[in-house]
């Protein structure tokens, strides 16, 4: 038995950890600014590009790792004070960011293929060759993924939950009248809680190029997943979108034993929902609420 | 309370030249349509017909989206369903049914009718951004059954959907003619808008309106909001499909892009530009984008780029889109005009 | 007011050139993918067609007469492929068109061409039903179809490993199970055997869920159908999980081409397809081919760009035979029509308006498309199927 579903299991993991980096910053952003960020899978696809321009240049890829990130923080934070922040104040601010970023994927798609060109790029990937555990075989660099990914995950959730910034994040969240009048620069708060999740994608980005290449119409591969994710586990939880992030996967991964693995991504949706319909606030609820 | 009757007579007034400025707005549009009809006709053209004919068609899939958005404050980014929904009934009856328009319209009509209500209780128990994603999604996935039905000609599409003759009982036109069937979706779309305007000047339109505003007073005001949700999903989806059902009669074909999200966003596009909460805005939207893809395409390849950039701009600077911008200075042309009447 | 002033401006853009030039110049319009997923075969497709067309030019155009090209992106969409097909045809009044990449937009612009009549071809659908079950009068393809592709591929390895099994995936739609069930035909009839086949969605991002069958079944060969991104992502993680060894890795025509060979990179070694075309062809007109293409875009042609820089070729043959480019006496033309390409010779069946092609098997080797094998276009085209005409 373990060798029909150890395999699925073990796989969906890689996969998991890879859509749950995607799920973090969307959910955060989410949760605090009350922002859907139609334009997420498009800075993810920015940080692969980035990656790739820098490892063209001779960097190395744990350079990347290091370097993109930090240039993504600057974009997302422009992004919000340039754009995000002219609809803010409207009273339909959840539309108008909706369809601002929407607008702004549009553009990014055809932008990378006006700098990139069209066709496919894939970055080597720093760990070569494969090990087996338990008669299972494995990349190690999926391997590297999954123990990386948990790192970062568990770093955010120590950022949001344990330092004195993650707790102005979470006043602003709850809050942001009293927060300000506590002295919280609430508007900084936001464009830096907007960059962080901008970050993540990024980073995100570059981690997965090297399984799964870059090209201009990438943004568009984990949307559904990740909005699955996201409702599922709780618009603003971090636990909430490790577990769901976790269970997709898992359910996408083993249900293609069993059904045409086309309708694994419909299945997941189906299961989004059917959350929607039973419990909208998801597995965990809010950022600044639990 | 001497005001009051004062008071009524001034809000009577103040909506009667609401909708005299809606009014004028969507003359406007057919008067227009209608000198571009001569004109081209004159001409002998058949790309331009054709072209406005298709914009026609989607500037159907844009109200439903207004209707949705605009009057019950519900974002749907996956319309396309329904358009695409209505565009194979109709292609799939005219095909392999009857080559009838009358049988096409009928069976959409109906289909739809059961399609929405199923897609609609579905949906409208979530809200605002949760009820986008479920439209996404829905339409997502109702995209991939379609592109892998082989039956219904799966990635291919359909081809070979044959050219009828449109029966008014007295004359027929047919929809080879590009003049004769622009006019005949003119006429369709345009009677679809009447309808659309009628409803929201009722009292249904009016609890639409107060769900858009603030949906938990409704209910202690006595009304349903599940219920005008739900009556105006359908709507909003059975306008979709009919107004999809004329696309294979026009083109000859259909195919799984029909229900793409690229299909809903444009629609969605079209909406901001010509004006939310506007209905006639999304016929000035549709006409708008159309040319301009029309147009931008021929010179680069990089008419996305200019598109959603101009889209954005709209988004920041024109939220209420042409129409929005043209009504109040209807309106109150309007108003000098009454007062300096009679 | 708005539409008005739009329409006389797209009016005077569209009338003020081409009305003047009418009757001077023959016009090319070339519907085709510049954005989305295909970009890049739509890239190749324009560089092919701008040399063929500078070329005869250069050396005085089609019965004294200069040709022009107009293109329009169809973002490989058939709704929006009709739309610019008919402005083509109604307002560049371009006398042939060409450019559709997916079998989708070529099936649509197809019916658009009867109902101008007016001539299309097509240079990359590889959809066998486009020459057959769906044949139209007006819609010819210059370049190989699936069946032709597979049996190119099925010779070469009947040869390799005779009796052996072999394992298929496909991506979930039209394109990727016909040319999987082309494949399978093919291989059956030559005594090979199916260990097992499997579909994975379109742009499908992991295939690690797969690699658990694949390994059961241990097939001796492996053949594919994706293609573009999808390849890159299905090489690369195989070669991650150590698939590719001891196995024969085949695929179809459009896996690997120049516009992914070089994301797949190492992963891409000892791949084996059936292919109508690859710069290794030693003939005096292939090499000046390869090198006019390379001076002129800075990369190697591939198979979309041979066979679009084909297709202006065949339509000047077929107008100097005709003695003009009247649509029903070049349709005669084309017929049974032989013309010279960097391939070789090629014959447009009158049947079924699929051209004859000679067939290479193609290996990758140090990064570079090699010639294994080679089918004459005769044994390799198959029966004629298109009962419509």
């Amino acid at each position: 038995m373990q060798f029909v579903y150890g395999p699925q299991v073990v796989n969906g993991l890689a996969i998991g950890v890879a859509v749950i980096l995607m799920a973090l910053g969307l959910t955060i952003i989410f949760g605090l600014l009350d922002v859907i960020n139609m334009a997420h899978g498009e800075f993810y696809a920015l940080g692969a590009y980035l990656a790739v321009t820098l490892v063209a240049k001779g960097a190395s890829f744990w350079l990347c790792l290091a370097l993109v990130p930090v240039v993504m923080a600057a974009i997302g934070y422009f992004a919000e004070r340039a754009l995000i922040q002219r609809v803010f104040h409207s009273r339909d601010r959840h539309i108008l960011t909706l369809l601002l970023t929407f607008g702004l994927a549009i553009i990014a798609e055809d932008a990378f293929k006006l700098a990139y060109g069209p066709n496919p790029y894939k970055p080597e990937s720093p760990i070569a060759g494969a090990s087996e555990v338990l008669g299972i075989t494995l990349p190690n660099y999926r391997l590297f993924l999954i123990v990386a990914g948990a790192a970062i995950i568990v770093a955010v959730w120590l950022v949001v939950y344990r330092t004195s910034l993650g707790a102005m994040v979470r006043a602003a969240a709850f809050d942001r009248h009293m927060a300000s009048s506590l002295g919280v620069p609430v508007e900084k708060v936001y464009a830096g809680t907007f960059a962080f999740g901008v970050a993540l994608a990024g980073l995100s980005g570059v981690l997965l190029a090297p399984i799964y290449s870059v090209f201009p119409t990438m943004g568009k591969d984990f949307i559904l997943m990740a909005f699955s994710v996201v409702i599922v586990g709780g618009m603003g939880s971090i636990k909430g979108a490790v577990i769901a992030g976790l269970v997709l996967t898992q359910i996408q991964s083993i249900s293609s034993l069993y059904i045409s693995p086309v309708w694994g991504e419909p299945l997941v949706f189906g299961i989004m929902v059917l959350f929607l319909l039973v419990r909208p606030q998801g597995l965990a609820g809010r950022l600044g609420h639990g | 309370m001497a005001e009051a009757p004062a008071l009524r007579a001034a809000v009577d007034a103040g909506e009667r030249t609401a909708i005299g400025a809606h009014r004028l707005l969507a003359g406007t549009f057919m008067l227009l349509a209608l000198a571009f009809a001569a004109s081209a006709g004159a001409t002998g053209d058949t790309f331009f017909f054709r072209l406005a004919t298709e914009a026609l068609i989607f500037a159907g899939l844009a109200m439903s989206v207004d209707l949705l958005l605009g009057y019950t404050g519900l974002l749907s980014l996956g319309q396309a369903l329904f358009f695409g929904f209505g565009a194979y009934v109709s292609g799939l009856v005219l095909k392999h049914v009857a080559p009838s328009f009358w049988a096409a319209v009928g069976i959409t009509l109906l289909a739809s009718l059961a399609a929405g209500l199923v897609a609609g209780i579905i949906s409208i128990r979530a809200r605002g951004v949760y009820f986008a994603l479920i439209t996404f999604g829905l339409a997502q996935v109702a995209f991939k059954v379609v592109f892998n039905t082989r039956e219904i000609g799966g990635s291919d599409g359909i081809i070979g959907i044959p050219q009828i003759k449109v029966e008014f009982g007295l004359f027929s036109v047919d929809t080879q003619s590009p003049a004769g069937f622009f006019l005949v979706t003119l006429a369709f779309i345009m009677l679809l808008y009447a309808v659309c305007a009628y409803l929201t000047q009722t009292p249904f339109g009016r609890t639409l309106m107060a769900v858009r505003t603030n949906e938990s007073r409704v209910a202690f005001l006595g009304y349903s909001p599940w219920r005008a949700k739900l009556a105006a999903f359908v709507a909003a989806a059975v306008v979709a499909a009919l107004s999809g059902s004329l696309y294979p009669m026009l083109r000859g074909l259909v195919s799984p892009e029909l229900l793409a999200f690229q299909t809903s966003g444009n629609a969605v596009i079209m909406m901001i530009i010509g004006g939310v909460g506007t209905l006639a805005g999304a016929l000035y939207g549709s006409v708008l984008l159309t040319v301009l893809k029309s147009v931008f395409g021929t010179f680069t390849e990089h008419h996305l780029i200019i598109i959603g950039g101009l889209f954005m701009l709209s988004v920041i600077f024109f939220p209420k889109g042409l129409a929005g911008y043209a009504l109040p200075r209807l309106e109150r042309w309007l108003e000098r005009r009454a007062a300096a009447g009679p | 007011m708005h539409k008005l002033k739009l329409y006389a401006a797209v009016a005077a853009v569209f009338l003020a050139g081409p009305v003047q030039a009418q009757s001077s110049t023959i016009k090319i319009g070339v519907v085709t993918p510049l954005t989305g997923t295909y970009a890049g075969i739509g890239q190749q497709v324009k560089w092919g067609i701008d040399l063929a067309v500078k070329e005869i030019n250069d050396k005085g155009g089609i019965l004294g007469r200069k040709v022009e090209t107009i293109y329009e992106d169809e973002e490989a969409n058939p709704n929006v492929a009709v739309q610019k097909a008919e402005k083509l045809f109604q307002v560049s009044k371009v006398d042939f068109l060409t450019g559709t990449v997916n079998s989708g937009s070529t099936l649509a612009v197809g019916q658009v061409a009867e109902r101008n009549q007016r001539l299309a071809a097509t240079t990359v659908s590889y959809s066998d039903t486009i020459t057959g079950a769906q044949c139209s009068p007006n819609m010819f393809r210059v370049n190989a179809k699936a069946g032709m592709q597979s049996e190119a591929l099925a010779e070469w390895l009947v040869k390799q490993k005779p009796g052996g099994t072999v394992y298929f995936l496909g991506p979930d739609y039209e394109m990727g199970r016909s040319t999987v069930a082309a494949f399978k035909e093919a291989i059956t009839k030559r005594g090979l055997k199916t260990a097992g086949e499997t579909y994975a969605p379109l742009d499908n991002k992991d295939y690690s869920p797969f690699f658990g069958q694949i390994r059961a079944a241990k097939p001796q060969v492996f053949y594919t159908s994706v293609a573009g991104n999808d390849t890159v992502r299905l090489f690369s993680q195989m070669s991650e999980y150590g698939l590719t060894k001891g196995m024969i890795i085949v695929g179809a025509a459009g896996t690997i081409t120049g516009q992914n060979l070089a994301a797949v990179g190492k992963a891409a070694e000892g791949f084996v397809t059936g292919v109508g075309y690859t710069t290794e062809i030693d003939t005096p007109e292939n090499s000046k081919f390869v090198a006019d293409f390379k001076a002129m875009w800075k990369t190697d042609p591939d198979l979309f760009g041979v066979d679009s820089y084909g297709v202006v070729y065949f339509y000047k043959a077929a107008v100097e035979k005709a003695g003009g480019t009247d649509t029903d006496k070049v349709r005669a033309a084309m017929r049974g029509l032989e013309w010279q390409t960097p391939q070789g010779k090629k014959t447009m069946r009158a049947g079924d308006h699929q051209a004859i092609l000679d067939m290479y098997a193609v290996k990758i080797q140090g990064g570079k498309f090699t010639i294994a094998g080679k089918v004459p276009g005769a044994a390799a085209v198959g029966p004629d199927t298109c009962t419509k005409f």
